[in-house]
């Protein structure tokens, strides 16, 4: 007796499945070709541009290896404007959450008045552009007879005007503050959007129960929307990272590469040729595959956390 | 120091900028210049030529963007576009165009690229084919405009040297009734360095935290290393050129960055900070900001270009402003600033080797050399961008004191030895040549900031940096094939107190 056959499941060849889903990879391709052209061919570009001793200027370039990478190595201030780039994430990736996560709980009051006045207000920076805001804040922060100094006076908080952008030590700390500033409204967007999720009936079950005020957020908000913590402290991070313009137009990355982070640093060896010399393209695309590799590192690890973080949700 | 915030202050800070915004928006000239085109061309124009131009604007774009549509109509509505982009963009989009094979028909070199390399790389090409006259046209313009290896090669004439490179990019500019009130005339009595430390402080005492003494755009890390050379040039340093050998002296060989003259004018501006003299704020903003600074009678003199003079000029009327040569250590010296050729260098045009344009381009090069064009080009752009014929300057219709600043460019400016003139060769060094960090500007800004500490230590190392640079490139392009030595940046027969010109290469 033979046992009976069961029918294999029929395994459709490639192209057909690639015909049956046409329309699906059709709506995709402007995408594609977008991604392929702003995205893909300029990290390719730059991949190959590292290995070159290139000027950027003219068709002449000579391949030298990883000569590029092992300048890199021992150069300081491409160290220096490493560890400031870290340095600037760090230092406003917290300050940032947690403030916008309590405007966002603040403003996720339903009895509050006016709070789509207070959001408008506190995302309005988002939407101003970033140069015409440096220049503006470079205004505002002078320590002559600029109103941030004036007022710091009235109130007797210092007695002298602080040089915020000239003095070394002050130029840093000024700029994540004011980055912190001009995206905290998209921070707050971003967890108005995960309080969103959690379910009224947990906030009814928990006054039932009788959690109130601060207990309230801590121990059922908070819970709730971690894992998205994760998401926005991870997009928070890469912004942070890419923070050019208002560096750029506030300080230039100084004084004397005080504020010099690697987007300031790739530009100044890729366009902005020293007084006598040519610019290093090739040189500033080793700087940018190498920072960009340590942000996918970073972005991996966040990754990786995200789907710990999940798992931990889940078994609990 | 105001302490608080001034509700009038800040009112009339704010109308202030408003008005400095809606002023910088017009043209700071009449645009409706009218301009004496030659009726006929010099020589017949193909049909269909058209021309694309870009330069690096600022002044210049209102010469052109007034003169263009006029020269087109003169010349039977050839499509002419004129682009006037800031150097940075110059230096991608020119080689981007070459490469591609869509360049303008003129363009500016980018900075930090000689006439030379841009031969050497096939970018530019010659015009002497498209100008009948050329020898007599050339020779209106004064000795050392056109010199073999800066914008004749081969004996073949390919760039346009309209602008003097006589000029300052530190001249003492400053408010006449500050100054006054202080007790110094800077332009009957050239200020000395001490002078220039007593005039800021005194500004600043009467100003009472309202008025500083001196100020700069100090956040343009390039301002530093303009500032401090051209102090010490005017001290005696008889540091000249530009690229890997600025601050060279060319009498030895030797970079002059620890030199007395040098570390001195470091000393000077320490001095003025301690001293409290020198603008707040001046890390944080650009150099047309700190101009903005003085024209409102916060500061009292500040060492910058004959730019100025003109933006003064439209944006503020009423302020009355005075031009000198740079401080010296001992004005007695003689000192001068020195520059690298008789026609600026940057300003120079080129037509690329692609164009097909070139009669049109040759057409138009013929006009901006005559006495004629050159008259009409400062009528509109002022003392900024000097003509270089002298007769132009002397004809223009501008006011007295942009007539004075372009007479200090005759007066306290010397051309020194032009190392690519002497070695075309040389060019090989400059596109090799890798600057080093920090370079001599940043050096001083870090100086200026307390970043770094010992001036003399900090400039024998730069001085060493830049040896090791620059013995770096000669070898690396004598590998190439470049025959450079170091003993080609050496001019023995230099007198720094007078220009150096063709008979002085030939008796090398």
């Amino acid at each position: 007796m033979t046992a009976p056959v069961s029918p294999r499941p029929t395994r459709r060849r490639l192209g057909a499945r690639l015909w049956a889903a046409r329309m699906e990879y059709l709506f995709m391709l402007p995408g594609l070709i977008l991604f392929g052209l702003l995205i893909g061919y300029p990290m390719v570009a730059s991949d190959w541009f590292s290995l070159l001793d290139w000027s950027g200027f003219d068709a002449k370039s000579a391949f030298i290896g990883l000569g590029n990478y092992r300048e890199l190595w021992n150069d300081p201030y491409f160290w220096g404007a490493f560890r400031r780039s870290f340095f600037f994430m760090l230092g406003t990736v917290p300050m940032q959450m947690g403030l916008s996560l309590v405007l966002a709980i603040v403003l996720n009051n339903r009895l509050m008045k006016w709070a789509a006045v207070f959001r408008t207000a506190i995302f309005l920076p988002v939407v101003a552009p970033v140069a015409v805001t440096g220049i503006v804040l470079t205004l505002m922060l002078s320590p002559f007879n600029g109103p941030v100094n004036g007022l710091l006076m009235s109130l007797g908080v210092i007695r002298a005007p602080l040089d915020f952008l000239g003095s070394p030590d002050l130029a840093m700390p000024t700029l994540i503050v004011v980055f912190v500033w001009k995206w905290i409204g998209t921070t707050m967007v971003y967890w108005l959007a995960a309080l969103q999720t959690v379910p009224d009936e947990l906030y009814e079950a928990a006054r039932l129960e009788g959690v109130k005020g601060w207990q309230m957020t801590l121990f059922v908000i908070l819970p709730i929307i971690l894992p998205f913590a994760i998401v926005i402290a991870l997009v928070s991070a890469i912004s942070a990272l890419n923070v050019f313009p208002l560096i750029q137009s506030m300080t230039g990355g100084g004084p004397f590469y005080a504020t010099e982070v690697m987007e300031v640093y790739i530009f100044r060896n890729a366009f902005a040729s020293t007084a006598g010399s040519l610019p290093r393209l090739g040189y500033a695309s080793a700087a940018g595959v190498f920072f960009g590799l340590a942000i996918m590192v970073l972005t991996l690890l966040q990754i990786a956390s995200v789907r710990w973080m999940r798992r931990s949700t889940r078994d609990v | 120091m105001q302490n608080g915030i001034s509700r009038r202050g800040l009112l009339a800070g704010t109308a202030a900028l408003g008005a400095w915004a809606v002023a910088g928006m017009r043209p700071a000239f009449a645009d409706k210049a009218t301009f004496a085109i030659p009726r006929d061309p010099i020589a017949p124009i193909p049909a269909g030529s058209s021309l694309r131009w870009v330069d690096s604007g600022d002044n210049k774009a209102r010469f052109y963007k007034a003169f263009m549509p006029q020269y087109s109509d003169a010349r039977g509505g050839a499509k002419i576009v004129y682009d006037g982009l800031p150097w940075d963009q110059i230096g991608t989009v020119v080689p981007l165009g070459i490469r591609n094979g869509t360049a303008q028909d003129v363009f500016s070199l980018p900075l930090s690229v000689s006439g030379a390399y841009a031969v050497a790389n096939g970018w530019v090409q010659p015009y002497d084919d498209f100008m009948p006259d050329l020898a007599a046209w050339k020779a209106g313009f004064p000795a050392g405009a056109f010199l073999e290896g800066l914008n004749v090669f081969g004996g073949k004439t390919y760039g346009l040297p309209y602008n003097s490179g006589r000029m300052s990019s530190a001249y003492t500019l400053y408010s006449v009734p500050l100054m006054q009130e202080a007790g110094f005339d800077p332009a009957g009595k050239p200020l000395s360095w001490d002078d220039m430390r007593h005039a800021a402080l005194k500004i600043t005492q009467a100003g009472k935290g309202q008025r500083y003494g001196w100020i700069i755009g100090g956040s343009q890390v390039n301002r530093w290393g303009a500032v401090v050379r051209s102090l010490a040039q005017a001290s005696g340093a008889a540091g000249g050129g530009s690229g890997p050998w600025a601050d060279l002296d060319f009498r030895t060989g030797e970079y002059l960055f620890d030199s007395d003259a040098y570390v001195g004018a470091i000393d000077l501006l320490l001095a003025m900070k301690t001293d409290r003299s020198v603008f707040p704020g001046v890390m944080g903003m650009n150099a047309p900001q700190a101009r903005a600074f003085i024209a409102q009678g916060a500061a009292g003199m500040i060492l910058q270009g004959p730019w100025c003079v003109p933006q003064w000029q439209v944006q503020a009327p009423k302020f009355d402003f005075g031009s000198a040569r740079t401080p010296a250590m001992n004005p007695a010296q003689g000192g001068a600033t020195i520059v690298d050729a008789v026609a600026s260098v940057n300003n120079t045009m080129w037509i690329w080797k692609g164009s097909k344009n070139q009669q049109l381009a040759a057409d138009l090069f013929h006009y901006l050399g005559t006495v004629q064009g050159q008259t009409d080009w400062v009528n509109i752009v002022g003392p900024g961008d000097p003509p270089i014929l002298p007769a132009a300057a002397k004809a223009a219709k501008i006011s007295p004191r942009a007539q004075q600043v372009l007479e200090l460019g005759e007066t306290s400016v010397r051309v020194g030895p032009n190392p690519l003139v002497r070695n075309p060769a040389l060019a090989g060094v400059t596109a090799v040549f890798k600057a080093p960090t920090p370079g001599f500007s940043a050096t001083v800004q870090g100086l200026f900031s307390g970043q770094l500490g010992n001036v003399k230590q900090a400039m024998t190392e730069l001085k060493s940096r830049m040896n090791a640079a620059l013995d770096t490139a000669l070898a690396e392009a004598a590998k190439k094939g470049s025959k450079v030595s170091r003993d080609d940046l050496i001019f023995a027969n230099w007198d720094p107190s007078r220009d150096y010109v063709q008979a002085d290469y030939n008796a090398l």
